[in-house]
């Protein structure tokens, strides 16, 4: 920490001396590399952590320093006014852009953004009040009592300070609840919205906050140049842009910010030959993503790596606190006549169940029988074609999977959906975390609030990980993990959530015998603390013992439904899941 | 009426230009699931080399939309093979790999032909058709039957020959294509190829029609590129119809809106997307948890 403090007050130092030692040319390229730095802090705010393809982020630059540029020339408004009013525009400008983000994703919205951005540019050249082709100039100097801005020295320590405030925001962002639930949902949406976190509202946050931090680089852009032409805002520097990015490394705002300057340089080098710099940049882009993907960023890690070799052991399980369950009077799960239909396909087929709080409910069928499908209905996945699924005494059917999860609702997948790039903690508080997305105005306005309730959630997590025995790897990136500690991580991750009913999709698959006796034991002491538990399952003999009833499915319908010894001899399920060979051999365990 | 004919008429001619272009990208996306955003740079460099090859050399311009096509295909299997090893592994960094070999390109047209366009006269020198008062340049008709004549091909291919029934494979489930001895990055390559060769002929026709200049293919690729969403990813003749409703939808606008056109088509285009995002003939994928 101390070394850290050290060396960030070194580098601000000097920062704060660099316009001491170089000449008027060379203030001004830093002056822009600095923008061009913040534009991709706020380009890998939306890609790297959100994982939202925006390659509108030139045309957010456009629209600050546009309008700055026509509300001080046109209408006569202050510069600081203008600017307010401008990062506004460029905040509703970013909402807009990002609206098909609710839809469409990944190329689908690299093309939707590019197309917009395009519009941009074909506004700007022919409107008259943008200025057309010829742009706009003698944007007036920012005033500030005391400091003359026109000097682009001076220029340099407003840009500095603002730099400065947004990096330490940016990365404030990404390493608290919003960032972490961001980088949640670049991973897998899917799963990040069956732990709760809302998707949609998120992605338009990502889109805001890419549009703000390109909406103040125009601002900066506009009070620098004073003159601003559609050519600034062209695709090219689009691509430029994302170069910077991806060759410094999207997932880190650092790298964003190392390659931005290190572009920046490159094509000062190369000025005379700026279509050689192009072929240079564009092939260092191709080189990256195919043999260093994580960038400049990554290139530490590269070389630090295989420091520890201390062996990580999974720890027993320790057991839940009881509770007592409160069964209210109806079922905690009411499934009532659930149809899903898949163009010919019939999934399910008139699926009714209940079940009740404190039950540990078996679903078995052979594979294909549509229990999965029932698990992504219940969880919100899908919409059923027919039928109602009511969750403690609410009807939600269709309702969106976060919306469940928030309302007490907890899975695991069948083929584990862990955050691969979140580590083991990282991935537990995630879904440890309740804040809502409404809740981001405690960025700007009371980040201290926001500290404070990360440090509680870690707290809260060490514990959670302690019980489930996954201290040592909490520091871990699932993948590097072997498959049962990673199915323990994903049932820890929905515990997490203190869900009032947990749906486990096929737990034991994968896992030895010793594990399988380990996840009985943790799925008892689930259900002991009050949390009701459905499980789909082919382990036949953790079925039998866990369970007090069981439903059978079949090509998407029920066949039988009792207690294990019940269904184990039910002629149908027999000829159904067992086959007709196994009815004579088969032992059903007591 | 009559303008609105005259203008439909403009407009299928140059949609018949990115429906080619839509046809290279919903090949390429189907197979590997790979959107090229180096596509229009391919479409500019097909431009080049064949109005190079047709002017300086003066071969007939069918022969010289031979040679760019072979040029082409030969750059799309050099970008096929850089990127191999992120294929079925990460489609956004692949995506950012095809616009990172697009800024090449990009600078290498520059480089070889100069920042300036140039201008290439038509091959078809028979006076434009009248047609109850509507005037139809033949050439305009030389491109609808390119396209058409190139669909029903890369249809026959896919359909009728094994070659092109593996690539179909592939497509569906590229593991499983592994499993019964495909060889899935020959496969993705020979996409490659066919959707650079389908970009080479776009640009080779439009030479004529429009400008050839080293942004060309940039405005080319982005409309191409919604012609073959609107039609429905992945769907040839979803590209087909995808491509033509732009080419028309851009006439319209352009004759409307004048300078505007580009911001109204891709409003426009925005509107469709969100409202539909499987496109015409597009099938929504089913996630799978």
């Amino acid at each position: 920490m101390k070394r850290r403090l050290a060396i960030l007050a070194v580098i601000a130092a000097a920062l704060w001396m660099l316009p001491y030692g170089v000449d008027s040319y060379a203030i001004h390229i830093i002056d822009v590399t600095l923008i061009f730095a913040l534009l991709a802090v706020g380009l890998g705010l939306a890609m790297g952590i959100a994982g939202q393809v925006n390659l509108a982020q030139v045309a957010f630059f456009g629209v600050g320093a546009y309008t700055v540029a026509i509300l001080t020339t046109r209408t006569g408004l202050g510069f600081w006014t203008a600017a307010l009013l401008a990062l506004l525009a460029t905040a509703v400008t970013g909402l807009f852009v990002g609206t098909p983000a609710l839809r469409v994703q990944s190329h689908y919205l690299g093309i939707v953004t590019l197309g917009l951005a395009l519009a941009f540019t074909n506004w700007v050249t022919n409107a008259s009040v943008s200025g057309g082709a010829e742009g706009i100039n003698a944007i007036p100097v920012p005033e500030l009592p005391g400091v003359d801005l026109g000097s682009e020295y001076l220029f340099y320590y407003l840009e500095l300070i603002v730099f400065a405030i947004a990096l330490a925001f940016g990365l404030f962002v990404v390493r608290t609840p919003l960032g972490r639930r961001m980088r949640a949902m670049r991973d897998d949406p899917l799963a990040a919205g069956a732990v709760g976190v809302e998707v949609p509202m998120l992605r338009m946050t990502a889109f805001a906050l890419a549009s703000v931090y390109g909406g103040t680089a125009g601002v900066l852009y506009a009070g620098l140049v004073r003159y601003v032409a559609p050519e600034t805002f062209s695709i090219a520097n689009m691509f430029l842009l994302l170069a910077m990015v991806i060759i410094g490394g999207r997932q880190s705002l650092l790298g964003c910010v190392a390659g931005a300057v290190t572009l920046s340089l490159l094509r000062e080098l190369l000025v005379d030959y700026p279509t050689y710099a192009q072929v240079a940049y564009g092939s260092v882009v191709v080189l990256v993503v195919v043999f260093a993907p994580t960038g400049l960023a990554g290139l530490p890690a590269r070389f630090r790596r295989r420091a520890s070799a201390q062996r990580h052991e999974l720890q027993p399980f320790t057991p839940f606190a009881e509770a007592p369950v409160d069964s209210g009077a109806s079922p905690l799960l009411e499934v009532a006549c659930i149809g899903k239909q898949f163009k010919g396909l019939r999934a399910l087929d008139d699926v009714t169940l209940d079940v009740g709080a404190g039950e540990i409910r078996g679903i078995v069928g052979p594979n294909g029988s549509g229990k999965t499908t029932l698990f992504n209905v219940v969880t919100g996945l899908y919409k059923p074609t027919t039928g109602e699924v009511r969750f403690a005494g609410r009807r939600v059917t269709g309702a969106s999977p976060y919306r469940l999860a928030q309302a007490g609702m907890a899975r695991t997948f069948q083929n584990l959906r862990l955050f691969r790039a979140l580590t083991v903690r990282d991935n537990v508080l995630v879904a440890l975390d309740r804040t809502r997305t409404r809740s981001i105005w405690r960025y700007p306005l009371w980040p201290v609030g926001v500290w404070r309730h990360d440090r509680d959630l870690r707290a809260a997590a060490d514990e959670l990980l302690a019980r489930f025995g996954l201290t040592d790897f909490a520091g871990a990136l699932p993948g590097a993990l072997p498959y049962g500690i990673q199915r323990r991580v994903e049932i820890a991750r929905a515990m997490a959530q203190h869900p009032r009913l947990l749906l486990l999709d096929e737990p034991a698959a994968g896992l030895n015998g010793e594990e399988v006796r380990q996840l009985g034991e943790i799925v008892r002491s689930i259900r002991s603390s009050g949390v009701t538990v459905i499980l789909i399952e082919h382990n036949m003999g953790l079925v039998m013992s866990l369970c007090e009833r069981v439903t059978v499915l079949a090509s998407g319908r029920i066949i039988a439904d009792g207690t294990p010894a019940e269904v184990a001899t039910a002629p149908q399920v027999i000829e159904a899941y067992l086959g007709d060979s196994m009815s004579d051999t088969l032992e059903v365990p007591r | 009426m009559q303008v609105t004919l005259q203008t439909l008429i403009g407009g299928l001619s140059l949609g018949a230009v990115y429906a080619l272009v839509a046809m290279g990208f919903s090949l390429v996306y189907r197979t590997m699931g790979l959107v090229n955003f180096a596509h229009g740079n391919v479409v500019t460099l097909g431009a080049y080399v064949a109005s190079t090859f047709y002017m300086s050399t003066r071969l007939p311009f069918a022969l010289a939309m031979i040679v760019a096509i072979v040029v082409t295909g030969l750059v799309g299997s050099v970008i096929e093979f850089v990127l191999r090893p992120l294929e079925n592994k990460d489609f956004d960094l692949m995506l950012i790999g095809t616009i990172g070999f697009g800024i090449v390109l990009d600078a290498l047209a520059i480089i070889i032909w100069g920042a300036t366009g140039r201008a290439v006269p038509s091959p078809v020198r028979a006076a434009p058709i009248d047609l109850f008062g509507l005037r139809i340049r033949t050439y305009d008709l030389v491109v609808l039957a390119i396209a058409a004549a190139a669909m029903v091909l890369l249809m026959l291919f896919l359909q009728r020959t094994k070659r092109g029934a593996a690539m179909q494979a592939v497509a569906m489930d590229h593991e499983a294509a592994t499993a019964v001895g495909i060889h899935v990055g020959r496969s993705n390559s020979i996409a490659f190829v066919i959707g650079a060769g389908l970009a080479a002929l776009a640009g080779g026709l439009v030479g004529p029609l429009l400008y050839v200049s080293p942004t060309m293919g940039g405005a080319l690729g982005i409309k191409g590129f919604a012609g073959a969403i609107l039609g429905g990813f992945g769907s040839i003749p979803g590209a087909i119809v995808g491509g033509l409703a732009i080419g028309v939808l851009d006439a319209f606008a352009a004759g409307h809106f004048q300078g505007y056109s580009e911001l109204v088509t891709f409003l426009v285009f925005t509107v469709i997307i969100m409202v539909r995002p499987t496109g015409i003939f597009g099938e929504r994928t089913v996630n799978r948890a």
